[in-house]
C-alpha cells in the first residue's frame, strides 16, 4: 500500500515537471503531454505487475483444451500454413535486445558533454570576431578563424578518442554475449523436424532432451524423467523434476511447466509452445530489466561536479575580465578575444582523454584479475562501493557438493573441504572406516565420464548428480581405483534413490573370494537409514542399536544438520550365503531380500563449500568498511553456515534468534539492536515495509537474505541505495537482471551467467569469484585517488595559462603566451605525465579505509582547487613570468618598459617602437620576439610541470618514502614532455602559424628554480600535513 | 522534482550566509582570517621570490647594451608619415586631405631643428661629406655621456619643411623622410661597388649606405616619374659617420641621419605602389618582414 502511494506521487511529481516544460514551450502541444505522462504511468504500472507474480493459466487448464486454444494436435503438431500464419502474427520466437543508444547518439553525446561545450563557444565566439573584424576590413589576419577551426579540431578529436575508448570496451562484451543459433525438435504436420529455434511458435509440439535449452516456455504433455535446471529463473539450485502435473497455482511452482533458457538435465519431454519471444517469463522479466532506470555512475557525478567548478571558473573570471576590459576602453571585439583566451586557459582539453584512458587501463588491469568491465566508468563505481550484495552459490562456494563432515564411531570427522581436497586428514584406520569407504564406492551410481585418464580427480567430469559425483569424487581420492573396486563386486541388483523410498539400495559379490556372501548397501536420509537398522557398527564391531546409540546418532545428526550440511546415511547387511546362495535372482520388484535390521555404519554431510579464498576476501572487504551483504535462494540454516564460515557473519556476532537461544527467551523479546547479525528469510522480506528494510539495513551489520527469489533482489538493492550505498550487486540468471541494472554496479558470473545478466551487468567476473571483486575494488579506489592527483595535475597549469591574459589585460604588457601554445601544453606536453600517473602504486593500504561517502569525498574538493589553483598554480605562472621577461630583457625590453606598453606594441603602423635601450623595432621584430616570449613561457610551464607531476606522486607521502622511480611511466611522461617542448621550439619553429621559435639552452633552465621550489614546498606541506593531522594545516592543505 | 529544487536553494542561501554557524561561504569569520593570513604570508613571500629573481636577472644584464640583438638586427627602414597600412591618398588641392601627413613630418622633424642642436656639450659636427664610422670607445659610462652628430634640417632641401610647408603635397609632389631604425652598435656596410643597379650607382659613395625607390612592379615603374633624393652632401642614403649608436643612455640626444625622397612626376589618379630599400652588406630583408631593409608605400594622387 505504501510502496503504491509512493508511486502515484512520483507520477504526480513527474507530471509537474512536464507542465514546467511545457509552459516554457507556451504550451505548444497538450495532448502530447498527457500522451506522454501516461506512458510513463503506463511504465510504471507494467513494472508493478512484473514485479508482482504472474497470472498465465495454461498449466491448469487439460490438454483438450489447450489444443483448442492454440490450435494444434498433439499427435500431429501444426500445420506449415497455420505456423506461418502465427510466426507472422507473433514475430521472432526472440528476446528483443536492449535498446541501445545509437552510436550516432553516443557520439554526439560525446562532443557535447563536458567541457566541450565551453570549447564550442569558444570557437563560436572566435567566427564572430573574425567576421566582424573581416566585415570592417577584409585584410585582416586569418588567426581568430584558425584558432575557431583548431578548437573545433580538438573538440571532435577529444570526443572521437572517447567515443573509440567507450566503443573498444563495448565491444569486448560484445563478443561475450553471441548467441549459437539454437535449434528446436518440432513436430509439424504430423513429422518430426529440425527448424531454428527463432520459428517456434505458439502451438508447436516440441521435444526436449538432456542438455537442451527450453526453446520457448512449453506446458509438459509428457516426460520421462525430465528434470530442468531453473537456476537462472528462480534461484533454486537443485534440479527440478518436471511431469506433465499441474502441482501448483503459481506458474513458475507448477512442476508442468518448462522455461525459456533454462536447461533440460537429463530425461525427455514432450510439450506445447505457450509464450514466445518477449511474452515468455524470462522475456518479461528481461523487458523489466530495461525499463529499470540505471544511476549515473558515481565517478561520472564527480566528473560533472568538477566540470561545474572548472566552467564556474571559467565563465566567471572570463565575464569580470570581460568587464574589466571594457571599462578599460578595450574595443569591444579585443575584449570577445580576452574572453576566448581565458575560456582555452581554463578547460583543461586533455583531461577527458586522461581520465578516459586511465580508466581503461585500469579496466585492463582488472581484466587481467578476472574483472571484465563493460563501462569504463563503473571501473571506479567498484571502488566506492559500500555494501556487496552476493549471491551464495558459485560466487561465494565453489558451487559444487562436497563431503565435509563424516561420523561413524561415535565422532564426527571433518573431511578436507579446499579446492582440491588433497589432505584427507582424518582417521582412516578404524574398520568402520572401511565398512563405509565400501559403501560410499559401491551405493553409488555415478560415473566419470569417459576419456578421462589423465585429469586429475576434482577435475573430472562425472555423470550423476551433485551428491553422488560429491561421494564419487571423494572416494577416489581415497583409493585411485574407484573402477577396479566396482568391477571386482560386481552390482546384482539396485534401487535407485527416488523421492517416496528416500533411500538408495544395491547389492554386490565381495572381492573377498572366500566370502560368499552378497553384500547389500545402503545410502539415504538418515532417519529412514535409521529406522531399518537394528545394529550399529562400532570399531568394526555390530553393536546392537541401544538408546544412548540412538542419542549419539541425534546429537551427531542435529549438529550436521545446523551446519546446513545435507546429511545421508549409510548402512550395510552381509546377506547369510545360505539363504542367499550364489545363483539367487534378487527382483527388485517384488523386493525378495531384506530391507531392516540392517546395519548402521555412519553419516556422512555434504555441503557446497566455501571457496577458500572467500573469508580473507571477506575479512578485507570489513576492514574496507565495505558490507558484505548475502543473497540466496537457499535455505536459511546452509545460508548461515555458509555466512559464518566465510566470514559475513563474524564468530562472535549472534542474530536475534542466537540470542533468544542463549538466553532462553522468547525472539520477541530479545532487544534488536543487541544482535549484529540477522538472517532474514523471503517470506520475512515479503511481509516488510520500506521502512522496516531501512531499518533493517541500518541497525544490522551483518545481514543474510535466505529463501529470497531473485525479484527480492531488486527490493534489497532498493533499499540499500536509500541508505546512501553504493551497491554492487552480483547475479547470474535472467532474473537477476533487474537488480544487476538497479545497482550501481552489477556484476555479472562468467561462467555461470546468463546472457540477459551479462547484458544488463557493468562487469562480468571471469572466475565467478567473490575475491575477485575485491580486487577490483582495490583497483577502483587507487584509480580514484590517482584520478585525484591527474585533476590536481592538470588543474595546476590552467592556473599558469589563464594569469597571461589576466596581466595582459590590465598590465598591458605583450601577451606572455598565445592559445596555441596552450593548446600544445594541454594536448601536448601535458597529456602522457598525466597519464602515467594512472600507474601510480596506492601510498598507503586503502583497503583499510571507509568507502568515500558519496556526498562528502569528493573528487576535487575545495582543497585541491584551491591548492592547485591559488598555490602551485600562481607559483607556475611566477615561474613562467620571470621566464618571460627574462627573454624580453636580454633582448632589450626591461620589464618596466614593458607596462602597459600594449597599444604601441600591437599597433602596426609603429616599425620604429623603442626598447630600453633606444632600439627601434619594426612590428614583426616584435612579433617575433613575442612568439620568443611564448616559447619561453612555454618552456618554463613545461619544467614546472616536471616538479608538478613528480610532487603529485603523492598526496601525503613524501616522494622518498614512495619511490621516485618506483612508476617508470612518470619518466616516459618527463621525457614526453621534454621531447616535445623540444621538437615544438626547434623543429616547428619555422612554421609560423605554431608561434614557436627556437629558444637559447639557457633560457629552458630558467624556470628550474622555480620548478624546485615547487617540489620543496609541497615536501614541506607533505611534511605538515603528516606532522600535525587534524590540524588548521591538514585541514586546508591536505587533498 | 520541485521539492528537491527549493531545497537546493535553500542550501544554497545557507551556503553563503550560514545562521546557525554564523558560516560566510563555508567559513567562519576566524576561519577566513587563517585563511586570508596564510594567502596574505604566501604571495608576500612569492612576491619576494619573483623580484628577487627578477633583480638577479638584471644583474646579468648589461645597462648599456642588450645581451642579444638578433631579433632587432638587421635593421628596418620606416619612413614619416608613418600611415596606416602604408598608404598617402591626398588631393592637393584639398589641404585637409594632406594635414595629417604634414603634421606627422612637422612634429617628426621638430627634433632636428637648429635650436635643439645647438647645444655643444652634446652635439658636434661630423662634417658635411659622408666620412667613416665615429667610433667612441667603449659601451659603458665611464666618460660620461657620448657626443652626438649634428643632422641639419636644411640638408633635407625642398623635404625639410623650411622651404615649403606643405613638404610639396600642396603642388602634388609628396615628401616622405626615410630613416634608418636604431640598433645599437650597428655598423650598416655600404654594399661592394659592382654588386648594384647602375640606379643606385650613380651616386655612390664608399661611406654612405645606399636607398633607393623605384616602382615596386614593373607596371608602376613608369608611374613613378622622377624621384629626387636630399640627403647629407646631396647623396642618397645614410652616412657613416652617424653610426654605431650608443644607446638611450649614452647618447640620450642622438639624431639618426634621415634621407628625404620627393616624388615630382607621379601619375595621378591611379595607385602607385613603390618601394624604398637600402642597400648593405649587413643590411637583410624578409619575406614576413615588410619593413626590413625596405619598405613600400601607396600613392594615390587625386588630380580634382
Amino acid at each position: 500500500m505504501d510502496q503504491e502511494k509512493s508511486e502515484i506521487c512520483n507520477i504526480k511529481v513527474n507530471g509537474t515537471n512536464f507542465e514546467k516544460v511545457d509552459n516554457e514551450m507556451a504550451k505548444k502541444d497538450d495532448s502530447k503531454e498527457k500522451k506522454k505522462l501516461s506512458k510513463r504511468t503506463l511504465k510504471k504500472e507494467h513494472q508493478k505487475e512484473l514485479k508482482k507474480d504472474l497470472d498465465l493459466n495454461d498449466h491448469k487448464i487439460s490438454t483438450k483444451e489447450l489444443e483448442e486454444k492454440y490450435g494444434t494436435s498433439i499427435i500431429q503438431g501444426l500445420t506449415s500454413t497455420r505456423a506461418a500464419e502465427v510466426l507472422a502474427r507473433d514475430g521472432l520466437n526472440v528476446l528483443t535486445p536492449f535498446k541501445d543508444t545509437p552510436k550516432i547518439i553516443k557520439f554526439f553525446k560525446q562532443m557535447v558533454g563536458g567541457f566541450s561545450s565551453l570549447l564550442w563557444a569558444g570557437a563560436i565566439l572566435c567566427f564572430i570576431a573574425y567576421v566582424i573584424e573581416f566585415s570592417k576590413d577584409n585584410s585582416v589576419s586569418m588567426d581568430n578563424l584558425y584558432l575557431g577551426v583548431v578548437l573545433i579540431i580538438v573538440v571532435i578529436l577529444t570526443g572521437m578518442f572517447a567515443y573509440y575508448q567507450e566503443a573498444k570496451s563495448t565491444n569486448i562484451i560484445a563478443s561475450f554475449s553471441k548467441m549459437i543459433p539454437r535449434k528446436a525438435l518440432v513436430i509439424r504436420d504430423g513429422e518430426k523436424r529440425e527448424i531454428p529455434a527463432e520459428e517456434l511458435v505458439v502451438g508447436d509440439i516440441v521435444e526436449i532432451k538432456g542438455g537442451d535449452q527450453i526453446p520457448a516456455d512449453i506446458r509438459i504433455l509428457d516426460s520421462q524423467g525430465c528434470k530442468v535446471d531453473n537456476s537462472s529463473l528462480t534461484g533454486e539450485s537443485e534440479p527440478q523434476t518436471r511431469s506433465c502435473h499441474f502441482t501448483h497455482e503459481n506458474p513458475l511452482e507448477t512442476k508442468n511447466i518448462g522455461f525459456y533458457s533454462t536447461t533440460c538435465l537429463e530425461g525427455t519431454a514432450t510439450g506445447i509452445v505457450i509464450n514466445t519471444g518477449d511474452r515468455t517469463i524470462i522475456g518479461r522479466i528481461a523487458s523489466l530489466a530495461s525499463s529499470v532506470g540505471q544511476e549515473k555512475t558515481p565517478i561520472a557525478i564527480e566528473i560533472e561536479h568538477f566540470v561545474h567548478i572548472v566552467a564556474g571558473v571559467a565563465v566567471s573570471i572570463g565575464i569580470v575580465f570581460f568587464i574589466i576590459a571594457i571599462c578599460m576602453k578595450y574595443r569591444v571585439l579585443d575584449a570577445v578575444v580576452f574572453l576566448i583566451g581565458i575560456i582555452l586557459a581554463n578547460v583543461p582539453e586533455g583531461l577527458v582523454a586522461a581520465v578516459t584512458v586511465s580508466l581503461s587501463l585500469t579496466a585492463k588491469r582488472m581484466a587481467k584479475k578476472n574483472c571484465l568491465v563493460k563501462n569504463l566508468e563503473a571501473v571506479e563505481t567498484l571502488g566506492s562501493t559500500s555494501i556487496i550484495c552476493s549471491d551464495k552459490t558459485g560466487t561465494l562456494t565453489q558451487n559444487r557438493m562436497t563431503v565435509a563432515h563424516l561420523w561413524f564411531d561415535n565422532q564426527i570427522y571433518r573431511a578436507d573441504t579446499s579446492e582440491d581436497q588433497k589432505a584427507q586428514s582424518f582417521d582412516q584406520s578404524s574398520a568402520t572406516w572401511a565398512s563405509l569407504f565400501n559403501i560410499v564406492t559401491l551405493c553409488n551410481r555415478a560415473e566419470f565420464g569417459a576419456g578421462q585418464e589423465n585429469v586429475s580427480i576434482m577435475k573430472k567430469i562425472v555423470i550423476g548428480d551433485a551428491s553422488e559425483t560429491a561421494l564419487l569424487k571423494f572416494s577416489g581420492i581415497i583409493t585411485d581405483d574407484v573402477i577396479g573396486k566396482r568391477k571386482r563386486n560386481p552390482k546384482v541388483a539396485e534401487i535407485p534413490f527416488n523421492s517416496v523410498n528416500k533411500f538408495q539400495l544395491s547389492i554386490h559379490e565381495t572381492d573377498d573370494p572366500n566370502d560368499k556372501r552378497f553384500l547389500l548397501v545402503m545410502k539415504g536420509a538418515p532417519e529412514r537409514i535409521l529406522e531399518k537398522c537394528s545394529t550399529i557398527m562400532i570399531n568394526g564391531q555390530e553393536q546392537p542399536l541401544d538408546e544412548s546409540a540412538r542419542e549419539a546418532f541425534q546429537t551427531a545428526y542435529m549438529e550436521l544438520g545446523g551446519l546446513g550440511e545435507r546429511v545421508l546415511g549409510f548402512c550395510h547387511l552381509y546377506l547369510p550365503e545360505d539363504e542367499f546362495p550364489d545363483t539367487y535372482s534378487f527382483d527388485i520388484e517384488t523386493m525378495n531380500f531384506p530391507t531392516s535390521d540392517l546395519c548402521f555404519v555412519g553419516l556422512i554431510s555434504l555441503i557446497d563449500p566455501p571457496r577458500s579464498t572467500v573469508p580473507d576476501a571477506v575479512i578485507k572487504c570489513r576492514s574496507a568498511g565495505i558490507k558484505v551483504i548475502m543473497v540466496t535462494g537457499d535455505h536459511p540454516i546452509t545460508a548461515k553456515a555458509i555466512a559464518r564460515s566465510v566470514g559475513i557473519i563474524s564468530a562472535n556476532s549472534e542474530t536475534v534468534e542466537d540470542i533468544a537461544k542463549r538466553l532462553k527467551i522468547p525472539v520477541e523479546q530479545v532487544n534488536k539492536r543487541e544482535a549484529k547479525a540477522a538472517v532474514v528469510s523471503g517470506m520475512e522480506l515479503k511481509e516488510m515495509s520500506p521502512e522496516q528494510l531501512d531499518e533493517l539495513l541500518k541497525n544490522h551489520s551483518e545481514i543474510v537474505f535466505a529463501r529470497t527469489s531473485p525479484q527480492q533482489k531488486l527490493i534489497i538493492v532498493e533499499g540499500c541505495q536509500r541508505q546512501d550505498a553504493i551497491v554492487a550487486v552480483t547475479g547470474d540468471g535472467v532474473n537477476d537482471s533487474p537488480a544487476l541494472k538497479k545497482a550501481n554496479i552489477g556484476i555479472a558470473m562468467g561462467f555461470a551467467g546468463s546472457d540477459a545478466a551479462k547484458n544488463a551487468a557493468d562487469m562480468v567476473l571471469l572466475d565467478d569469484n567473490f575475491s575477485s571483486i575485491v580486487t577490483g575494488i582495490e583497483e577502483g579506489r587507487l584509480i580514484f585517488d590517482n584520478m585525484k592527483k591527474i585533476i590536481a595535475f592538470t588543474l595546476t597549469k590552467n592556473i599558469a595559462e589563464l594569469c597571461p591574459f589576466l596581466i595582459f589585460i590590465i598590465a598591458g604588457v605583450p601577451l606572455p603566451i598565445g592559445t596555441i601554445a596552450i593548446l600544445f601544453i594541454d594536448l601536448g606536453t601535458d597529456v602522457i605525465p598525466s597519464i602515467a600517473l594512472a600507474y601510480e602504486k596506492a601510498e598507503s593500504d586503502i583497503m583499510n579505509r571507509k568507502p568515500r561517502h558519496k556526498k562528502k569525498d569528493r573528487l576535487v574538493n575545495h582543497q585541491l582547487a584551491l591548492y592547485s589553483y591559488l598555490q602551485i598554480g600562481i607559483l607556475q605562472s611566477v615561474g613562467g613570468f620571470f621566464a618571460y621577461f627574462t627573454v624580453y630583457a636580454v633582448q632589450g625590453f626591461r620589464p618596466e618598459r614593458l607596462l602597459y606598453l600594449r597599444p604601441f606594441w600591437e599597433d602596426n603602423t609603429f616599425n620604429d617602437l623603442e626598447d630600453s635601450y633606444g632600439q627601434e623595432w619594426t612590428k614583426y621584430q616584435r612579433k617575433y620576439l613575442e612568439w620568443t616570449g611564448y616559447t619561453a613561457y612555454f618552456v618554463a610551464v613545461m619544467v614546472q610541470q616536471i616538479a608538478d607531476v613528480i610532487i603529485r606522486k603523492t598526496r601525503i607521502n613524501s616522494i622518498f618514502q614512495q619511490g621516485l622511480f618506483r612508476n617508470k611511466y612518470i619518466w616516459v611522461g618527463i621525457a614526453s614532455q621534454i621531447i616535445i617542448a623540444v621538437i615544438l621550439s626547434c623543429g616547428l619553429g619555422s612554421i609560423t602559424a605554431l608561434n614557436f621559435t627556437t629558444l637559447r639552452i639557457q633560457y629552458w633552465f630558467v624556470a628550474v628554480p622555480y620548478a624546485i621550489i615547487i617540489w620543496l614546498y609541497d615536501e614541506f606541506r607533505k611534511l605538515l600535513v603528516r606532522q600535525y593531522p587534524g590540524s588548521w594545516w591538514d585541514n586546508n592543505m591536505y587533498y | 522534482m520541485a521539492r528537491g529544487k527549493a531545497k537546493e536553494e535553500g542550501s544554497w542561501k545557507k551556503f553563503i550566509w550560514n545562521w546557525e554557524k554564523k558560516e560566510f561561504l563555508g567559513r567562519t569569520g576566524g576561519s577566513w582570517f587563517k585563511i586570508l593570513l596564510f594567502y596574505l604570508i604566501f604571495y608576500g613571500c612569492l612576491a619576494g621570490i619573483f623580484i628577487g629573481t627578477i633583480q638577479v636577472m638584471l644583474l646579468t644584464i648589461s645597462d648599456f647594451q642588450p645581451k642579444y640583438q638578433d631579433r632587432v638586427a638587421p635593421p628596418g627602414l620606416t619612413q614619416i608619415p608613418q600611415i596606416q597600412k602604408t598608404e598617402i591618398a591626398f588631393r592637393p588641392s584639398e589641404p585637409q586631405s594632406y594635414s595629417p601627413y604634414v603634421v606627422s613630418l612637422n612634429r617628426f622633424l621638430e627634433k632636428y631643428s637648429d635650436t635643439i642642436q645647438k647645444n655643444d656639450l652634446d652635439f658636434e659636427d661630423c662634417g658635411d661629406v659622408p666620412s667613416d664610422y665615429k667610433e667612441r670607445g667603449e659601451f659603458n659610462n665611464e666618460q660620461g655621456t657620448k657626443k652626438v652628430c649634428r643632422f641639419k634640417r636644411e640638408w633635407l632641401g625642398n623635404c625639410s619643411g623650411i622651404l615649403d610647408e606643405t613638404f610639396g603635397y600642396s603642388s602634388g609632389k609628396p615628401c616622405i623622410i626615410i630613416k634608418l631604425n636604431r640598433v645599437l652598435a650597428f655598423k650598416p656596410k655600404p654594399p661592394k661597388n659592382d654588386s648594384l643597379d647602375k640606379d643606385v650607382m650613380i651616386r655612390y659613395n664608399p661611406n654612405v649606405l645606399p636607398v633607393h625607390c623605384a616602382g615596386k612592379r614593373e607596371d608602376d615603374k613608369d608611374k613613378v616619374g622622377t624621384v629626387e633624393y636630399f640627403g647629407l652632401g646631396g647623396y642618397s642614403g645614410f652616412p657613416l659617420q652617424y653610426y654605431p649608436y650608443y644607446g638611450k643612455l649614452l647618447q640620450p640626444k642622438y639624431l639618426q641621419p634621415l634621407l628625404a625622397v620627393q616624388f615630382t612626376n607621379l601619375t595621378t589618379d591611379t595607385e602607385v605602389r613603390v618601394e624604398c630599400k637600402a642597400y648593405g652588406e649587413n643590411i637583410g630583408y624578409s619575406e614576413k618582414d615588410r619593413f626590413q631593409g625596405r619598405f613600400d608605400v601607396k600613392f594615390e594622387i587625386k588630380s580634382s
